[in-house]
């Protein structure tokens, strides 16, 4: 491995055309890029080099709730069953939708999705007797009930994230008075609408608290912690049982810390939380609204592109959750998870008696196996009308080793004509040319041949074996190592050191919301020492990560 | 908290019979301590608006005739094939006399040598053509799915001129978009308006939400709601004083929203015609990048209009389809998007998904002329309407010979149906162009070395 790995970086080296990607640092976020190093010098052992600078946190993010932590927060707080809530998209810079709500500032369509949500959500509600004096937990005789305070206290500790004070709570009875002259329950329907639309709910406030002889850093306070703790794990809100440990300062200390979230990970709505970063990672919003000739491709369904999804999101909740094994699995497992759309796409039968989605063994000579040839994986990485090797090697590069891959150069010709043969060439005859012009040369001997591996499934990931009349030729290589088909590339993958430190890299940059600094490299760096170290039990890195001086501290001074 | 309110002014306000207290956001302080030849001329009404396409047009790369120049022509200049839509209908209308097409311009803003690529992409050409100058650096990786504007877009640079608008219209603009495709799952390529970096104008993108922000009746709990929005301006002012610079401006700008909000709550709405809600509204909201375009940009050109007409707005932009448009185009007989089929050279789809596309650009024009405006014209007479792309040849991502076509009247100010060619010219010129037409005392625009003080002349009077 280690001697695979000094041969990659040697011609990862020598390809010079294709600038800005060898032994990059992270960049400060105010030069954000996605380079991250593209491989750590000696990466076969453990040690981290000397050469990263000493720690530093970095600055304060005020991040929005993501459509899903609203989603989550108000069901959470309210109850679930409530009216589905209209939103506007997330964006999601950098692949994360909470890098987007960090950066972006709220819309004013966003604004009013919020005013709207926030009536609908406490009208419904308040509407239901029996879950308005649940929520409240008494039946206030009159406006200023000594209950009603106490449900503010309770409800707005929850929602924001922090104890309110006295004279906020004053303003939420008074509130509640006011717009509740003609009837109790009006009045504390409108003041909890507006505890949802106030900016402590909507946006993540984590400031820090000073650290005695810390000077430059700050601690996030026992709250603030339960925050993170709560949108990271649960995309969603704090429970009391959290609030609590914070208030009795568990959460300063690692090891109740890492006690709390392992209670929170055993939660299910950890597995959502999960699946949420795996789907942003893997970029499985681009199944969405798939586009797909349908002339080429009439199967292609918004139910089909549901399931292509799903089955990427129980193969890691398996993984993950279920086996709490090594992630590296995800990539070399010879099961998967598919329904009677997807077993259909694959030419594989489903389990005698199964409904909806089913544990199915893939066969060697199925060519499948895990998520490189998950048809998500392979749909999100192809043209409308073609499979695209340069996309495929691309997203290996970029999504799975953190590798950079820079754009085309200006004004390129971006389409591969046919020849003057009069032979249709196949597209590995198209690209051969790419290879062959210096100027997409750099490039593209980076990316092609990993994606040529990839020929054997089409563009919605089909398996196929004739392309253009000929037999398909589905050999790749990566880094010098040869391979022919995905699941072969698959198996290169679990052992590369490269995709357990770029998962740690994606993961942390869920989790801060933002892109890690220059001088956060050794956090990282620790980070896929005890990844290592707990094989690579992904659970295991998301108490890690938590509980890492990165996750906990933040600069003094703002941003 | 003191730094807060000393850049504002405080308003005093009735609501639910008791008094508090308001900041006021920038604009309307601006607005307020402006307000003289404005705010007491009758003047005509000016507006700004925006029809954008994605991907470009059809240009004449690889050695293929040039179907989009026009030629000289009785009625201003006769259409080539791409413009044809704009030329006679088949009551021998045309729009010919009420465009003004330029060509010959590129944008002249730097590329910076590092990192590479930032010549080329979709974010460039949108950031040129709307903005006025380069995006920023961070965004040209595509998978970083990043749309960097680096200031704000000219509709924006319009609504909050201060000599713009005399007193705060009911919405300082409006956006909407037609095709609901987005550029793969980009989440920041949705929308063609920005207040500046990452502060994006969402458009409202089907016709029913369209109908119910311009005139569903509001009933019931109205000023209730404004009221407790006061609470949450008051948790903003707390919060505001324990931020960085950045964040104080993010947290201003959502305030300011939660004020345009109070306001309407609580604001009369104008006595404006009342539109029956579109029959079909909820039937174009399928699948994103599938709808029927020229129905859904039909109706929506319609509600529009009458907004226009009852001076809920002067600024608008309409999204046909986004940068870097998948928008399958099934009508002229694609079935794989636009953004493919450009890089695919499917020149005769890409030439006919254009004309489409002019072809609602006329429908556009078309709704806006036959509503007659309130001083007198039609609407379209009094507004200065800016057509255009990210690219000229999509194919190849070129920018030169950027697509400029510019409608309506501008109040008397434009001089339509004229087409002049400006080889190798300033793409910022159109810009400043629009503002002086639109009578915003501005005498240079441009960026980043696509600086200019020289309009188009010949399209004004």
């Amino acid at each position: 491995m280690v001697k695979t790995l000094s041969r990659s970086i040697a011609l990862l080296v020598a390809l010079s055309g294709c600038d800005g990607v060898v032994g990059d640092r992270p960049a400060p976020a105010h030069v954000a890029t996605a380079a991250p190093p593209a491989a750590v010098p000696d990466a076969g052992t453990s040690h981290p080099p000397a050469v990263l600078p000493p720690f530093a946190p970095a600055g304060v993010v005020l991040a929005t709730l993501t459509g899903t932590q609203y989603r989550n927060a108000v069901a959470d707080l309210l109850g679930s069953g409530l009216p589905e809530i209209a939103l506007e998209p997330d964006t999601n810079p950098y692949l994360f939708t909470a890098i987007g709500a960090a950066r972006s500032t709220a819309a004013e369509r966003t604004v009013r999705a919020w005013e709207a949500a926030a009536h609908r959500a406490t009208e419904a509600t308040f509407a239901v007797p029996e879950r308005r004096v649940a929520l409240v937990g008494c039946t206030p005789t009159a406006p200023d009930a000594p209950c009603v305070r106490a449900y503010f206290g309770r409800f707005l500790r929850r929602a924001w994230r922090r104890p309110a004070s006295a004279e906020e709570l004053d303003r939420f009875v008074g509130l509640s008075r006011r717009l509740g002259a003609a009837n109790v329950w009006t009045g504390l329907r409108y003041a909890t609408a507006a505890a949802l639309q106030s900016p402590s709910f909507l946006y993540r406030v984590e400031l820090g608290a000073p650290v005695a002889g810390a000077a430059g850093r700050r601690r996030y306070t026992g709250y603030e912690m339960a925050s993170r703790l709560a949108f990271t794990l649960w995309n969603s809100v704090p429970d009391e049982a959290l609030l609590d440990a914070a208030a009795r300062g568990a959460l300063d200390r690692d090891d109740t810390l890492r006690t709390e979230a392992r209670r929170l990970l055993r939660n299910p709505r950890a597995r959502s939380a999960v699946r949420a970063f795996f789907v942003q990672y893997l970029g499985l919003g681009g199944l969405d609204g798939l586009a797909r000739d349908p002339t080429l491709y009439p199967d292609v369904t918004p139910a089909l592109t549901a399931s292509m999804r799903e089955e990427v999101e129980r193969l890691v909740e398996d993984v993950v959750f279920t086996h709490d094994g090594d992630f590296r699995a995800v990539f070399s497992g010879a099961s998967t998870f598919l329904d009677a759309r997807l077993a259909g796409l694959y030419g594989l039968d489903m389990p005698p008696g199964a409904e909806g989605f089913a544990r199915v063994e893939l066969p060697s000579n199925s060519g499948r196996g895990s998520l490189l040839t998950t048809a998500a994986i392979l749909a999100v990485t192809a043209h409308p009308n073609a499979t695209s090797p340069t996309a495929r090697g691309r997203y290996v590069r970029e999504r799975l080793l953190c590798e950079r891959v820079p754009d085309p150069p200006m004004n390129v010709p971006l389409n591969l004509e046919a020849g003057d043969s009069g032979v249709m060439p196949t597209l590995r005859d198209r690209l051969e040319r790419h290879r062959r012009d210096p100027a997409c040369a750099g490039c593209h001997s980076r990316t092609d041949p990993v994606g040529l591996g990839f020929e054997d499934f089409d563009a919605v990931g089909r398996r196929r074996t004739m392309e253009a009349g000929r037999p398909v030729d589905a050999r790749g290589d990566l880094d010098g190592v040869a391979f022919v088909g995905a699941r072969a590339l698959g198996e290169i993958l679990a052992r590369d050191p490269r995709v357990a430190a770029c998962v740690v890299r994606q993961v942390y940059r869920f989790a801060t919301a933002r892109l890690e600094t220059e001088s956060e490299a050794r956090v990282l760096a620790d980070l896929e020492e005890r990844f290592a170290a707990r094989n690579y039990r992904f659970l295991e890195l998301l108490v890690e990560l938590v509980a890492s001086e990165g996750f906990r501290t933040v600069a003094d001074g703002g941003r | 908290m003191a730094r807060t309110l000393s850049r504002r002014t405080l308003l005093r306000g009735v609501f639910g019979g008791s008094l508090v207290s308001l900041a006021l956001p920038p604009l309307e302080a601006m607005l307020d301590s402006h307000g003289e030849a404005w705010a007491d001329e009758p003047g005509p009404i000016r507006r700004y608006g925006v029809f954008f396409w994605g991907n470009g047009y059809a240009w004449n790369t690889r050695g293929r005739p040039d179907r989009w120049t026009p030629t000289p022509g009785p009625m201003g200049w006769t259409p080539s094939e791409q413009l044809s839509p704009l030329g006679p209908d088949a009551a021998g209308r045309t729009m010919t006399d009420r465009v003004s097409v330029i060509t010959g311009l590129e944008p002249k803003t730097a590329i910076p040598a590092s990192p590479g690529g930032q010549g080329d992409g979709h974010m460039r050409g949108v950031a040129v053509a709307l903005s006025g100058d380069r995006p920023r650096p961070e965004g040209f990786h595509h998978p970083d799915h990043i749309f960097a504007l680096s200031r704000p877009t000219l509709d924006q640079v319009i609504a909050r001129h201060p000599r713009f608008y005399a007193t705060a219209p009911r919405f300082r603009s409006l956006e909407l978009s037609v095709s609901g495709n987005r550029f793969h799952d980009y989440g920041t390529w949705t929308a063609i308006s920005y207040n500046g970096p990452e502060s994006q104008n969402l458009p409202i993108r089907s016709v029913d939400a369209l109908f119910d922000q311009l005139f569903a009746v509001r009933t019931g709990d109205t000023t209730d709601r404004a009221l407790l929005l006061d609470a949450v301006a008051d948790d903003a002012r707390r919060l505001h004083g324990l931020l960085g610079a950045n964040d104080r401006q993010r947290l201003d700008a959502h305030l300011e929203h939660v004020r345009t909000l109070q306001r309407e709550l609580t604001g009369s709405q104008a006595a404006c015609q009342m539109p029956a809600r579109p029959a079909r509204g909820g039937g174009f909201d399928g699948a994103p990048g599938n709808e029927p375009l020229l129905d859904k940009l039909d109706a929506m050109a319609r509600l529009l209009a009458l907004a226009l007409q009852c001076d809920m707005t002067r600024v608008f932009s309409l999204m046909f389809t986004g940068p870097g448009s998948q928008t399958v185009f099934r009508d002229v007989g694609a079935t794989t998007g636009l953004h493919q089929l450009c890089h695919d050279e499917n020149w005769e789809l890409s030439r006919r998904a254009t004309i489409y596309s002019m072809r609602c650009f006329r429908r556009l024009l078309d709704i806006l002329a036959a509503t007659p405006d309130v001083g007198g014209g039609s609407v379209l007479d009094n507004t200065v309407l800016l057509g255009t792309s990210e690219f000229s040849a999509g194919d190849v991502h070129e920018v030169g010979n950027f697509p400029v076509l510019l409608a309506g009247g501008g109040s008397g100010a434009l001089r339509p149906g004229t087409h002049i060619h400006l080889p190798d010219g300033n793409l910022a010129r159109v810009h400043l162009t629009i503002q002086q037409a639109l009578g915003l005392g501005v005498d240079t625009f441009g960026f980043n070395g696509g600086e200019t003080r020289e309009s188009v002349a010949q399209v004004l009077r």
